[in-house]
């Protein structure tokens, strides 16, 4: 079983009768939350987090392999111009090492697999269309002003159309367009026929720091980008080790129903108690802010957009082996999976054994789920879903992914305080309609979150970002 | 009336033949195992004689063909006999499946026989077709046997855990 490990230092769970007064009530105690919460307790401000689940992390969450190894199930990877995250680990004592890379990846396509070095697999009749298609988005996204893409001098005609609709003006055939679509699948949670050409390119826009333009080749690349580098302990040892720090002002199991409030004050409602607060933070899926009872009730258009930012679907799978055997064979584990396969994409997650990433320890695999092969697959017998997924493996490196020691999964959208992942993707039409009301407090509360992120939007550094930036916004409305 | 063809091929599979029956009962699953089933498009669930499936089938390079399948034998778990439409010019197309139980080293298997039969149309050019299909019809009833036992390997045992 995925462990998700509780906070040691959180709140257990006795119902709050009376109502207690806080400077901030924090809803949500994944990254963002989290991230603000620090934020303002470093500052001095009275804080509460208030988290529906029995631990933290949101979409953090460590799968429990025995002997002290873990290995992730949700979030992971880390790589150049995520800062705020890198800083917060190094802060927080956890190390990063680099994610295995050594060695072939593994193009399959139509059935035939082809070993590959680098991280553009090896198609003559898409590559060429597919660079010249990575170029031309690099190049417009640099015109998208990231913090107000909607501003962007083409917005309107962008906002528009799918990504899919440009992609395919812009390549010939449809290799290019189902490339993007490996990518996506994971980045996503879904295709290129489902966000708008806009949201895109901001969201590629965002694929850097202030100092360097963002860029699709930081965003799928391995070594040099998003899949660089994951954390000892895993992702969610941060959110663990933030909660530590919080000191008993996390309170887990307690589901956040309803937010009132007034000229002075915002009364939070949960099953579990009322807390009163001079400010509140909303660090949940836009869409569960959506659903909380508002009075007086959210403006409809930041409502209308947090409904739209639905998360898309995913679901990561992972089989267990005594060894990473296939490094031995040259190969670095990870799969490229053009269109009609089970995953699209899938990756060496072993733990990193003796630190080196040398291994040492179990080998794991494992598979992203993404858009429509999550699609194709959730609703399928477990059991299937597993040889489907297995067979994948096999294509990549070898039969003897036929025979894990173990096997787990871990689908997002089944997760009622997510409701899917990695993140939110806008359709067409809604940056353009909505956009301005992503981020913009609505009284005395805020919102946080990867989706609130104008740089790695959707990304754990995203979150970070988003959470520090809402700590300071509130401490700059109150001193 | 041209002459009936047939081509069979069989092979030792180190899964139970009990598994081997179940999923080549699904009859929306042949998609996951036999070479040429691009996609089952309608399909009754655990083969019933008399009932029907249809496929999307590969035929040469990028064409494709769709054909309709009839159960016609049950015999559990060891035989089963369909008879098939849309693969002109093969006419009168017939599929059996024969599964025997047999060891294998210390466990069980299954010896697999994977036949088709059928009456090529067009005359000696379709019997030229015939001829020249043959070859790969056998090779594509070892990759799909192959297929089959690397599912039900990959599958793994009834309680084995498949989310934790």
């Amino acid at each position: 079983m995925t462990s998700g490990a509780t906070a040691g230092a959180a709140v257990g769970g006795t119902p709050v009768s009376v109502p207690r007064r806080v400077d901030v009530a924090v809803i949500g105690a994944g990254l963002a939350g989290l991230t603000a919460a620090d934020a303002l307790t470093a500052a001095g401000r009275d804080v509460i987090v208030l988290e529906a689940r029995d631990r933290v992390g949101g979409r953090l969450l460590n799968h429990d392999l025995g002997d002290g190894q873990v290995v992730e199930a949700g979030g992971q990877f880390v790589g150049p111009t995520q800062n705020q995250v890198l800083g917060l680990a190094a802060d927080l004592g956890v190390a990063t090492f680099p994610a295995y890379a050594r060695g072939a990846s593994v193009y399959v396509h139509r059935g035939r697999a082809r070993r590959f070095g680098g991280d553009i697999p090896p198609d003559p009749l898409a590559l060429p269309g597919l660079g010249l298609a990575m170029a031309r988005m690099n190049q417009l996204a640099r015109t998208v002003p990231i913090d107000a893409p909607w501003t962007a001098r083409h917005a309107r005609r962008w906002d528009a159309m799918t990504f899919a609709t440009w992609l395919r003006r812009v390549t010939a055939g449809t290799g290019g367009l189902e490339l993007v679509d490996v990518f996506l699948g994971s980045a996503y949670g879904g295709t290129a026929a489902e966000a708008s050409l806009l949201f895109s390119l901001h969201y590629i826009a965002g694929m850097g720091d202030e100092r360097n333009p963002g860029t699709i080749d930081r965003g799928i690349a391995g070594a040099g980008g998003a899949q660089e580098l994951r954390f000892h302990g895993g992702s969610q040892l941060l959110a663990l080790r933030l909660a530590e720090r919080l000191d008993g002002r996390v309170q887990l199991g307690t589901p956040v129903r309803g937010i009132e409030q007034g000229d002075r004050s915002v009364t939070v409602r949960s099953e579990r108690g009322t807390w009163t607060a001079r400010h509140a933070v909303v660090a949940t899926p836009p869409v569960l802010a959506s659903r909380l009872a508002w009075s007086p009730r959210l403006p409809p258009q930041q409502d209308a957009l947090f409904q739209r930012l639905s998360f898309g679907a995913l679901a990561k799978c992972e089989a267990v082996y005594d060894e990473p055997f296939w490094r031995a064979d040259g190969l670095s584990g990870q799969g490229v999976f053009r269109a009609g396969s089970t995953v699209c994409s899938m990756f060496d997650n072993s733990p990193p054994g003796d630190g080196s990433g040398d291994g040492g320890g179990p080998g794991v695999l494992m598979g992203f789920l993404g858009g429509p092969q999550w699609r194709a697959w959730a609703h399928r017998p477990a059991r299937e879903r597993r040889g489907a997924v297995l067979r994948a493996f096999a294509q990549v490196v070898g039969r003897r992914a036929l025979r894990p020691r173990s096997y787990f999964e871990q689908d997002w959208t089944a997760e009622p305080w997510t409701l899917g992942g990695p993140t939110a993707i806008a359709a067409p039409g809604v940056l353009t309609a909505f956009g301005p009301w992503r981020d913009r407090p609505f009284g005395r509360v805020h919102f946080a979150g990867a989706e609130h992120a104008d740089y790695w939007n959707g990304y754990m550094d995203g979150a970070v970002r988003s959470g520090r930036d809402t700590a300071q916004a509130i401490l700059a409305a109150t001193d | 009336m041209s002459e009936v063809s047939e081509v069979s091929e069989t092979a030792v599979l180190a899964v139970p033949a009990e598994r081997v029956w179940e999923v080549l009962s699904a009859t929306g699953r042949y998609a996951e195992w036999v070479a040429g089933v691009l996609e089952v498009t309608d399909h009754h669930g655990e083969a019933t004689v008399g009932r029907t499936y249809s496929e999307r089938n590969r035929t040469v390079g990028p064409l494709t063909t769709r054909s309709t399948w009839t159960v016609r034998e049950l015999d559990p778990p060891r035989r089963r006999v369909d008879t098939g439409t849309g693969f002109a010019p093969m006419h009168d197309m017939t599929n059996v499946f024969d599964v025997e139980p047999v060891p294998v080293g210390d466990g069980l298997g299954t010896r697999l026989t994977y036949t088709v039969r059928y009456r090529p149309g067009l005359g000696p050019i379709g019997r030229l077709i015939d001829r020249l299909q043959q070859p790969g019809l056998r090779r594509s009833f070892q990759t799909s046997m192959r297929a089959l036992e690397d599912l039900i390997i990959a599958e793994g045992d009834e309680h084995e855990g498949h989310n934790g």
